[in-house]
């Protein structure tokens, strides 16, 4: 049972709260940076890195933290994280850098990331959070390489820099352009929405249902008999 | 207060202990980083000089080097990229070009332009191989005179710059310090402070007149020679002293508009010099007022031309004297250039040229101006009313 929940934990974010398509967090990096494959890919990982580490320091410190200078502390260790995330990108991945430009910096006002550290790594134990941690940035990378993939390959006749030859005569160039970004994130939110069957627990997840210390809280807990479907059995 | 000294506190040190992790990992990327950036340098330069070796940033201040040029790499062999800031149809057109030893262009690179036709990118590559007398022979973008024209005069500057940094020595004077120059020899009473005289009569042999402007004396120009002529002394030059008798002895009188009917609205005062010639002031249709068509005073400004012209209707001189034409476009009709290209034209060949590139409605403007200057001495010549 307790495995069955870290599992659900981590999968949680690949489709059922996918931070882009469900959660609909992130829209400004996932609109900017899906041109092509190998940024959105890159543009993931180095979400992913600096959600792994902070959601792990947070949860660390989560004890230690005052309530009332929580968010100042979360938007430091998340900064520095993505400080540290940009220098060894600059360092090691110059390419890569050039490419992700201003967006690699704003991964600190990713609401993600200050999403997660705010709604989970602040209230569950170290391993929970690196767990959540892992799974909403495999989310938001998944999501990222989905909609570049969509947006490449029809839009430029290419994937990740390989072009296609026998796509060029049709290509959409349309869609590689922010309108065409738009249309096709709207069409993939669309999709996981039937994927999900509407179930995706979009709602709850905000509200105190889908708040992991529900449990722990009564009073403003109205919701919580009513729907208890959260059982980890995605 | 003490839960407010215990947030304070744990604020203070979750930022000092990420600023000790921040320190850490800046150590160990740094230097990687510093020769990251290194290497994209490099690699511009590289471009414009595929065989370079070990270039090396120039200190500039200890060298006389056109003005244009901002930055400079010697390089191994001999060779140097030099980096120029000019301006062609619009202004902060920066390229950056090699100079091999010998003083040939390796390449060029258009670093930054606002060009509107995007020729720049290109045309660089007509330039390889070329020395500074080769540069002159490359073919003009028919339509992108600014940008061709800047990008010639930049490859002269970045050659000059190269020849300079080696060690040579070339004249990089402008025209202007040029004639400035000749003029202070020629009249050393002067203090090098020239105005060029508009010319009423005809005067022969002479291809321009400059006065001193503490009233020192004359500075006649023939050819390439610089004649000077000290206030209250006579030429010993012939052709000078015949030029310096009619200049000296000039007189006008103002012409009184309103006894002739007829005139164009485009002249604004008239006077007639003791021989007949007519100095006549024209108002010409700029840019901002329906250019070239006829004209609408209500918004714009004039180009205010001054034409000297023989009762024949031959011009004797000509110049813009005030214009508020497009910065860098249509303001080429106040160079000297343009207007002085009317001298010696009649209303047969006055049309016939070089009109001021990107500037049609100015120059055609202004041509309809000189046409109005022919009517108006057919019609002061006709007699009055």
């Amino acid at each position: 049972m307790k495995n069955n929940g870290n599992l659900a934990i981590l999968l949680k974010g690949i489709l059922k709260e996918n931070p882009v398509f469900v959660l609909i967090l992130g829209t400004c990096p996932t609109l900017a940076m899906t041109k092509n494959v190998g940024d959105a890919f890159g543009m993931g990982l180095a979400a992913l890195a600096v959600l792994l580490c902070s959601n792990v320091l947070v949860s660390l410190l989560r004890k230690v933290i005052p309530d009332t200078v929580r968010i100042p502390c979360y938007i430091v260790i998340i900064a520095s994280f993505v400080t540290i995330v940009q220098m060894i990108v600059k360092a090691e991945l110059p390419e890569l850098d050039k490419n992700l430009g201003v967006f690699l910096p704003l991964i600190t006002v990713n609401c993600i990331i200050l999403g997660r550290a705010e709604m989970f790594a602040g209230k569950n134990s170290v391993g929970k959070s690196a767990l959540d941690g892992i799974g909403m940035g495999l989310g938001f990378t998944l999501a990222l390489v989905l909609m570049s993939t969509v947006r490449e390959v029809l839009g430029n006749a290419s994937f990740a820099g390989h072009a296609i030859a026998f796509l060029e005569p049709y290509k959409i160039k349309f869609l590689v352009e922010a309108p065409g970004g738009m249309l096709v994130y709207g069409c993939l939110i669309a999709l996981v929405y039937v994927i999900t069957k509407g179930k995706a627990p979009l709602k709850k997840s905000f509200s105190c249902a889908g708040c992991p210390n529900a449990a722990n809280c009564h009073t403003a807990c109205t919701e919580l008999p009513a729907d208890s479907g959260e059982k980890g059995d995605a | 207060m003490k839960q407010s000294i215990k947030s304070t506190l744990v604020l203070f040190l979750i930022c000092a202990v990420m600023a000790v992790l921040l320190a850490l990992t800046n150590a160990f990327t740094a230097p990687k980083i510093q020769a990251n950036l290194e290497a994209a340098a490099n690699e511009a330069l590289l471009v414009v000089m595929p065989e370079g070796k070990d270039f090396k940033k120039m200190d500039l201040s200890s060298y006389t080097l056109p003005a244009t040029v901002t930055e400079a790499y010697s390089e191994a062999g001999g060779g140097y990229v030099i980096t120029i800031t000019t301006s062609g149809y619009g202004s902060n057109f920066i390229i950056m070009c090699g100079v091999s030893a010998d003083g040939k262009v390796t390449g060029t690179t258009c670093l930054s332009s606002s060009e509107t036709l995007g020729h720049e990118k290109t045309y660089g590559a007509n330039f390889i191989g070329k020395d500074a007398a080769g540069v002159d022979g490359v073919d003009t973008i028919s339509g992108a005179t600014k940008t061709t024209a800047a990008y010639k005069s930049a490859m002269k500057d970045a050659i000059n710059a190269a020849i300079i940094l080696g060690g040579g020595s070339v004249d990089i004077r402008t025209e202007e310090e040029i004639l400035a120059e000749n003029l202070a020899t020629a009249l050393p009473e002067g203090n090098g402070e020239f105005t060029k005289l508009f010319i009423v009569e005809v005067i022969e042999g002479i291809d321009a007149v400059y006065n001193a402007n503490n009233a020192a004396g004359y500075v006649y120009v023939i050819g390439e020679q610089f004649i000077g002529v000290p206030a209250g002394t006579t030429p010993e030059n012939a052709t000078v002293a015949t030029a310096h008798a009619i200049l000296t002895a000039t007189t006008t009188t103002e012409v009184d508009l309103s006894a002739y009917e007829g005139l164009p609205s485009a002249l604004i005062s008239a006077s007639k010099t003791q021989t007949g010639n007519y100095i006549l002031n024209l108002k010409g249709a700029g840019y901002g007022i329906n250019g070239g068509n006829e004209y609408h005073p209500a918004s714009g400004e004039y180009i205010y031309i001054r034409v000297s012209m023989t009762p024949d209707g031959k011009i004797i001189d000509c110049l813009t004297y005030a214009q508020s034409e497009t910065p860098n476009i249509g303001s080429a009709c106040a160079d000297e250039k343009f207007y002085s290209q009317f001298v010696g034209k009649t209303e047969e060949t006055y049309d016939n040229i070089d009109a001021i590139a990107g500037a049609t409605l100015t120059t055609d403007g202004y041509k309809k101006a000189i046409l109005r200057a022919f009517e108006s001495v057919k019609i002061l010549e006709g007699g009055a009313k």
